[in-house]
C-alpha cells in the first residue's frame, strides 16, 4: 500500500500554510469548511441574513489582509476566524445601538431551548450541551448570558445582582473548565 | 512583560472587553506566549458554543465576493475584443422585442438595415431566455438571454432602481460578472463566461433583487426559429 497521509496527519497543513501566506486558496477551502458557522455566529447577534453576510465578508477581509501572520493549526485558524466574525457582529451591534432588542431575542437561543431548529454542527453541539451541563450553575449561566444573550459582563452583574468582578470570574473559569473537557477531541474534528 | 493577564484572556475571545481593554490584551499577547495560548484556548471555547447556535446556510453571492475579494488581479469573464459587444446587445434587444411583441412583429424585419437582420437572425436562432424571480421586498424585473452552448449570456433589467451587480454559479465555481450598464430606464450586461453559468442572481446594495437558474439544451422558452 503506497497511500498518501491522512490530511490531518501531515506535518503541514496546507489550509493553514495557504491561509498565512495569503494564497486565494486558503480564504476559499477556510470558506468552504466553515462559512455556516461564520454566517451563523452573525446571524444570532444581529438577527438580519444580509448584515450578517456583511459582517462575516467585511471580518474575514479584515483578518485577510491584516498585517499579522496567523500562527497555529487549524482547529486554532478555525476559532480565530470564529472570534473575528463574532467581534466584527458585536462592533456593529455597539455601533449602531441595537444591542437591547437583539439580547432580548438572542437570550431565546441559548442551546437547551434551541433542540428543534439544525444547528451548525449536531455533533459538536451535543459535546458541548454535555459539558456546559457539567459547570456549576453560576458559571453556565453567566457564559451563556454572555455568548448566547450578547450581553456585556456590566449587564450580566445587573442582571444577576453580582458583583462584576464575580461576573468576570465566573465566565473566565466557565471558559477554562470546558476548554479543558472539550479540548481532548477538538482538534480532531476541526 | 511584568504579569500575565487575569481573567481578561477569557474574556476576551467572547468580545466582552472594552475597545481599550481589549487593546491591552492584544499587545500584551502578542509577546506574552503563555497568555496568547489563553486567548487561543478562549477562541477554541467560543467555536464550540457557536456549534449549538441554529444554522444560517450563507448565500452564493457572499461566496462569490469574497472570492473576487482576494483575487483583484482577475476580471470577470468578459466577450472578447473581437466581439461587435454593441451590435450583440443591440440585437439582444430586439429579440427581447420580439419575444414581447411576438412573431408578427418580424414584419419589422423588413424595415431593419440588412446588417441588423444578420444579427438578429444569430441571436434568435441560438439562444433560451428565463425570467429572472423578483427577490426581496424591493424586487427588479429581470431577463437572462443566454447562449444554449452556455458561451455568452445578457442580463437586462427594467428600472434597476440603482446599480445592479450580477452572480453567478458556473461549473467551475462562483464568478462575479459585474455591474450591469444603466441606460435610460433599463440596465444591461452582456458577458461571454469562461465556464457555463448555472444560475445567476441580481444584487443591489448586497441584497439579492432577483434570481434564475438556467436551463440548457433546446428548452421551451427558447425562441423558435421560424421562416
Amino acid at each position: 500500500m503506497n497511500q498518501p497521509a491522512p490530511y490531518a496527519a501531515r506535518e503541514v497543513d496546507p489550509l493553514v500554510e495557504d491561509f498565512a501566506a495569503r494564497r486565494p486558496a486558503g480564504l476559499e477551502t477556510a470558506y468552504g469548511l466553515w462559512s455556516r458557522l461564520f454566517v451563523s455566529i452573525a446571524h444570532h447577534a444581529l438577527g438580519d441574513r444580509a448584515r450578517a453576510e456583511d459582517c462575516v465578508h467585511d471580518a474575514l477581509l479584515r483578518v485577510w489582509r491584516a498585517p499579522n501572520r496567523f500562527e497555529g493549526n487549524r482547529a486554532m485558524l478555525k476559532a480565530y476566524l470564529a472570534a473575528s466574525v463574532r467581534n466584527e457582529a458585536l462592533a456593529i451591534l455597539r455601533s449602531q445601538g441595537r444591542r437591547d432588542a437583539r439580547e432580548l431575542r438572542a437570550a431565546r437561543l441559548v442551546p437547551e431551548t434551541s433542540v428543534d431548529p439544525p444547528v451548525v454542527d449536531p455533533v459538536e453541539a451535543e459535546r458541548l450541551r454535555a459539558a456546559l451541563a457539567r459547570l456549576p450553575e453560576e458559571q453556565r449561566i453567566a457564559l451563556e448570558l454572555a455568548y448566547y444573550g450578547n450581553k456585556t459582563h456590566v449587564q450580566i452583574s445587573e442582571q444577576l445582582g453580582a458583583p462584576l468582578g464575580t461576573v468576570k470570574s465566573r465566565i473566565a473559569m466557565a471558559i477554562r473548565k470546558l476548554h479543558a473537557e472539550l479540548a481532548v477531541s477538538g482538534e480532531a474534528r476541526a | 512583560m511584568s504579569e500575565h493577564l487575569g481573567d481578561d484572556a477569557e474574556l476576551y475571545p467572547l468580545g466582552l472587553l472594552d475597545d481599550d481593554v481589549a487593546r491591552e490584551v492584544e499587545r500584551h499577547i502578542a509577546g506574552c506566549e503563555l497568555c496568547a495560548e489563553r486567548v487561543s484556548a478562549g477562541r477554541t471555547v467560543a467555536a464550540s458554543l457557536a456549534s449549538a447556535l441554529p444554522a444560517v446556510e450563507p448565500s452564493t453571492a457572499l461566496h462569490v465576493r469574497l472570492r473576487e475579494a482576494v483575487r483583484p488581479g482577475t476580471r470577470a469573464a468578459r466577450p472578447p475584443a473581437s466581439w461587435n459587444a454593441w451590435g450583440f446587445a443591440l440585437a439582444a434587444v430586439f429579440a427581447l422585442a420580439f419575444l414581447a411583441l411576438g412573431w408578427k412583429a418580424l414584419a419589422l424585419r423588413g424595415q431593419l438595415a440588412a446588417d441588423d437582420l444578420a444579427l438578429v437572425t444569430v441571436v434568435h436562432s441560438h439562444f433560451n431566455h428565463v425570467s429572472m424571480t423578483p427577490q426581496s421586498a424591493n424586487p427588479v424585473a429581470a431577463k437572462i438571454l443566454y447562449a444554449r452552448d452556455g458561451s455568452w449570456l445578457y442580463v437586462i433589467a427594467d428600472k434597476p432602481g440603482g446599480t445592479l451587480r450580477a452572480l453567478a454559479h458556473t461549473a467551475e465555481g462562483p464568478v462575479d460578472l459585474g455591474v450591469l450598464a444603466t441606460s435610460g430606464r433599463t440596465a444591461g450586461l452582456l458577458v461571454r463566461p469562461a465556464a457555463r453559468v448555472e444560475s445567476l442572481v441580481l444584487e443591489r446594495a448586497g441584497i439579492t433583487v432577483a434570481s434564475a437558474t438556467l436551463v440548457y439544451g433546446a428548452a421551451t422558452t427558447s425562441v423558435p426559429n421560424r421562416k
